[in-house]
């Protein structure tokens, strides 16, 4: 009988690792509920993957508490393994193995597999079971870890960059597998640089930045944090946009300006109208823009450079 | 508010192609990298070996301080033949020279041909195994150039490699009871260092025609194997002394250093070493990245006998290795056996047997020789022992571990288990040093029992448990080291008994080798009490290891 029903699947509490007396991620504090698709966005060195290891026991916290279940990570690590599939960025695996061995093995290890579902993803990943792990391509490896990690049914998915590597197609098939686990209440949080996967993907999003949890929600609350885009065609001169209320970023060109608008897009519609706009496009931002927004470039660059931060 | 994407990537482009501020020639980072490497292991090693060479030498003196000493010496081996296979022949033991040359001469130049295949085959294979390779030869160079600049590189290393030794040999030489003019001091170590460079081009060469790098240094190690070999048979003493000239160990054998000096040798020496450097940068240019001369069949049909889980896959992956360290030892072993007797006929007088006893043996007759024989175990089986833990540590620093305890799999289970493989190859490796070493006495009616035998083979473990144990803690505490401390813990073991065989050393250096508390079965009992202490140390050592295992971080290379 699982005894930890209620209990968030992943629960972080002021949870920090530093090294060498540089915090690479401060006071996190996480709460992701059973059967939940959550998103974790941040630049390299942000501390996506440092949360991730923290998750799984592979490294110790500096202070705070994490837990799955309401299973610690450290201390009850593999009660935690046991209910958990992990995917990392990078496929590390024995060259000399097959592709079937190495399934045999890690399913070995977890203890418990679906092998009609691990037949039916290798069918669907078009991974060649007979070829030694040396002579796959980067993508192919990337899919024997998806198939290991997917084919036990674990309760939590952790995906850390699960697409690297891999073809349009083999996305596809990794979106639909994740879709086909939130659909049997399975929890799933994936970090990951693609905006597109996470936006297709996730319920709700959390950014980091420098090791702080910057922004956690759902994507339709988060887009209420940034403007407007608006692009407007004008028939004769072109109005003053500046002074408008809300709105920021006025570009000109030609008989075309573009700008942001925050709150109510009404005042620009008025100054807009009474200029003479025959052409307006106005659209949401997209996560990427929304990510940008969060980090600016001098931001998206302060993490670079930090060894062995993620 | 949004930002304008289009600065970000312009920022990017500007770092990335901004003047670049190191000083190393984009066509010649290959070479640059590798001799930094070289020169840090030539170094180490010329230490060894110049060490080694000078307490050869100085001990003779200090210890064959009269004629009749050093006549007995010589009546000893000099005719002997079944030392003469194992160490090459004596070629004149009345003196110093002749003395350093057999003391030393065979173990350098298998420790130099190790050193060079292993070095080679991974600066080469092993480089391209870890796909580093391939940043590197999509640099301003091309496959031959890479290995070409790679082999610069490892001949920097061999250049510091003989550098080293000749400055410490010429040192030792200057001494007045010692003797060695400068320019022999400088020939002999150049002839402890050929082995080197040849076994470093042959690494090369293998490099090409292996698949991954185990691969390599197993075609290397078996070359070397059938070099030692030939030139066995042909200081046998039954009229094929040309066969010398088939093989490679040969060769350096004939260059006389020391005592009769014959160049010409050299030339085989240079043909055989610039032909495999110039085939190896041919073949590296021919092949296709990542793939081999020898094909590697991509596709086979799934072998899962042994991947039931962790100490199965311990044991799949081990196993070539351990088998090829297993035959070794067991054709050792039967070697040892089969000349034993005839190398205590030798030793018969009571003032040979003295001189014996100098040289590190105990006891009388055929059991004295395997006494010293079982010397030899020892150390290679500490060697397996550093073997097994760098094997240990490249799973966690390569990522592999990662896949395995993000499982239901705990750390000191996995720890444990790899321990428990480690232990089994060692002890397998003892008892067949034990069975075959008492397959070969028998034959030839040695007069030593099979039990007896199998306690020397045992008697042989504890300091491999020792070397184990002390690499198991330094895994668990400072992962990155784990290999050099073994290692480290190994060659001074070796030099405390090449250097406290001969006597005047501390008893308190000599207790620092982890040698140095066994005995020298089956020449005298084994030495359980002790032997119980150090397993017991071994596995304590271990024991806190896995604790540190388990509290720390697992990190990468």
């Amino acid at each position: 009988m699982d005894t930890s029903e209620g209990v968030p699947a992943i629960e972080t509490t002021g949870l920090t690792k530093a090294y060498g007396g540089t915090e690479v991620l401060s006071d996190l504090d996480l709460r992701v509920e059973r059967g939940e698709v959550v998103g974790f966005l941040g630049p390299n060195g942000a501390g996506k993957t440092t949360t991730i290891k923290l998750l799984l026991g592979l490294i110790k916290p500096t202070r705070g508490r994490a837990a799955v279940f309401g299973l610690d990570c450290g201390a009850q690590a593999v009660e935690v393994h046991r209910r958990v599939g992990y995917v990392a960025g990078e496929a590390n695996l024995w060259p000399a193995l097959t592709g079937a061995e190495t399934l045999h093995l890690l399913g070995r290890v977890q203890g418990s597999v679906d092998e009609a579902y691990r037949d039916l993803l290798v069918a669907r990943f078009e991974l060649d079971l007979d070829k030694k792990v040396r002579a796959y391509s980067k993508g192919n490896r990337q899919k024997v870890i998806l198939i290991a990690a997917l084919m036990g049914r674990p309760d939590l998915l952790i995906f850390d960059e699960p697409t690297s590597g891999l073809d349009p197609l083999m996305e596809r098939a990794f979106r639909l597998c994740v879709s086909e686990a939130r659909e049997r209440a399975q929890t799933i949080f994936l970090s990951s640089h693609l905006m597109s996967e996470v936006e297709a993907l996730c319920d709700r999003v959390g950014v980091l930045r420098k090791g702080k949890l910057i922004e956690m929600g759902s994507l339709a609350a988060m887009r209420h944090l940034s403007s407007l885009s608006v692009e407007a065609t004008m028939q004769g001169e072109l109005p003053e946009l500046a002074s408008v209320p809300g709105v920021s970023g006025v570009e000109e060109d030609g008989q075309v300006v573009r700008c942001q608008v925050q709150g109510s897009i009404e005042p620009l519609m008025k100054v807009l109208s009474a200029g003479g706009v025959t052409r307006l496009v106005s659209r949401e931002p997209s996560l990427e823009e929304l990510f940008l927004a969060h980090y600016g470039e001098a931001d998206h660059h302060a993490g670079e450079g930090r060894p062995g931060v993620d | 508010m949004p930002v304008r994407a289009d600065l970000v990537s312009t920022d990017l482009a500007e770092r990335s192609i901004g003047p670049s501020t190191t000083s190393r020639s984009p066509r010649t980072v290959v070479a640059s990298l590798t001799t930094r490497k070289a020169i840090r292991s030539g170094l180490l090693w010329g230490l060894v070996f110049g060490v080694s060479i000078a307490s050869s030498a100085i001990s003779y003196t200090s210890i064959y301080k009269t004629q009749a000493q050093r006549d007995a010496l010589a009546a000893a081996y000099g005719s002997n033949h079944a030392t003469s296979m194992l160490f090459g022949p004596a070629p004149d033991l009345g003196g110093v020279a002749g003395f350093t040359v057999f003391k030393i001469s065979m173990t350098l130049m298998i420790l130099g041909a190790v050193w060079g295949l292993l070095f080679s085959t991974r600066m080469l294979r092993g480089e391209e195994d870890s796909g580093r390779w391939e940043h590197l030869v999509v640099g301003q160079t091309t496959k031959q150039g890479a290995t070409g600049q790679a082999l610069v590189g490892m001949s920097v290393g061999a250049a510091v490699l003989w550098g080293i030794t000749a400055v410490i040999t010429v040192a030792v030489g200057l001494d007045d009871t010692v003797a060695f003019s400068i320019g022999a001091s400088l020939f002999f170590a150049l002839a402890m260092v050929a082995s080197a460079a040849m076994f470093l081009a042959v690494g090369a060469v293998t490099s090409q025609l292996g698949a991954t790098r185990r691969q390599a240094a197993s075609y290397a190690g078996v070359f070397l194997g059938l070099s030692y070999v030939i030139r066995m048979i042909a200081d046998a003493g039954i009229g094929v002394h040309w066969l010398v000239w088939a093989s490679p160990l040969g060769w350096i054998e004939e260059l006389g250093a020391l005592t009769a000096p014959n160049p010409l040798a050299l030339i085989p020496i240079v043909l055989f070493t610039g032909s495999l450097v110039i085939g190896a940068v041919r073949l590296a240019g021919a092949r296709d990245l990542d793939a081999s001369v020898i094909a590697d069949h991509p596709r086979r049909r799934p072998r899962l006998g042994l991947l039931w889980g962790p100490v199965g896959l311990g044991v799949r992956m081990a196993r070539a290795t351990v088998m090829g360290w297993w035959a070794a030892i067991s054709v050792m072993a039967l070697l040892y056996g089969f000349v034993a007797r005839s190398a205590a006929a030798s030793i018969s007088s009571s003032s040979v047997g003295d001189v014996f006893k100098k040289l590190g043996a105990e006891g009388n007759g055929a059991k004295a020789v395997l006494g010293a024989c079982f010397l030899v175990f020892a150390v290679l089986l500490a060697f397996v022992a550093t073997s097994q833990l760098t094997a240990l540590r490249a799973e966690e620093a390569e990522g592999r571990l990662e896949q395995l305890v993000v499982r239901p799999l705990s750390r000191s289970s996995w720890l444990g288990g790899r321990i428990a493989v480690a232990l089994v190859v060692l002890v397998v490796g003892g008892l067949l040093a034990g069975i075959f070493t008492w397959f070969g006495s028998a034959s030839q009616g040695a007069g030593v029992s099979l039990p007896s035998l199998l306690g020397a083979g045992v008697n042989v473990l504890p300091p491999a448990v020792v070397v184990l144990g002390i690499g198991v803690l330094t895994y668990g505490l400072r992962p990155g080291l784990t290999s050099v401390v073994a290692y480290a813990v190994l060659g001074w073991s070796l030099l405390i008994v090449i250097v406290g065989g001969i006597g005047a050393v501390s008893p308190w250096i000599l207790d620092t080798s982890v040698f140095h508390q066994m005995a020298s079965a089956p020449a005298t009992a084994p030495r359980w009490g002790a032997n119980a202490i150090m397993v017991a140390l071994g596995g304590a050592l271990a024991l806190l290891g896995v604790v540190a295992f388990r509290a720390r971080d697992l990190s990468g290379e």
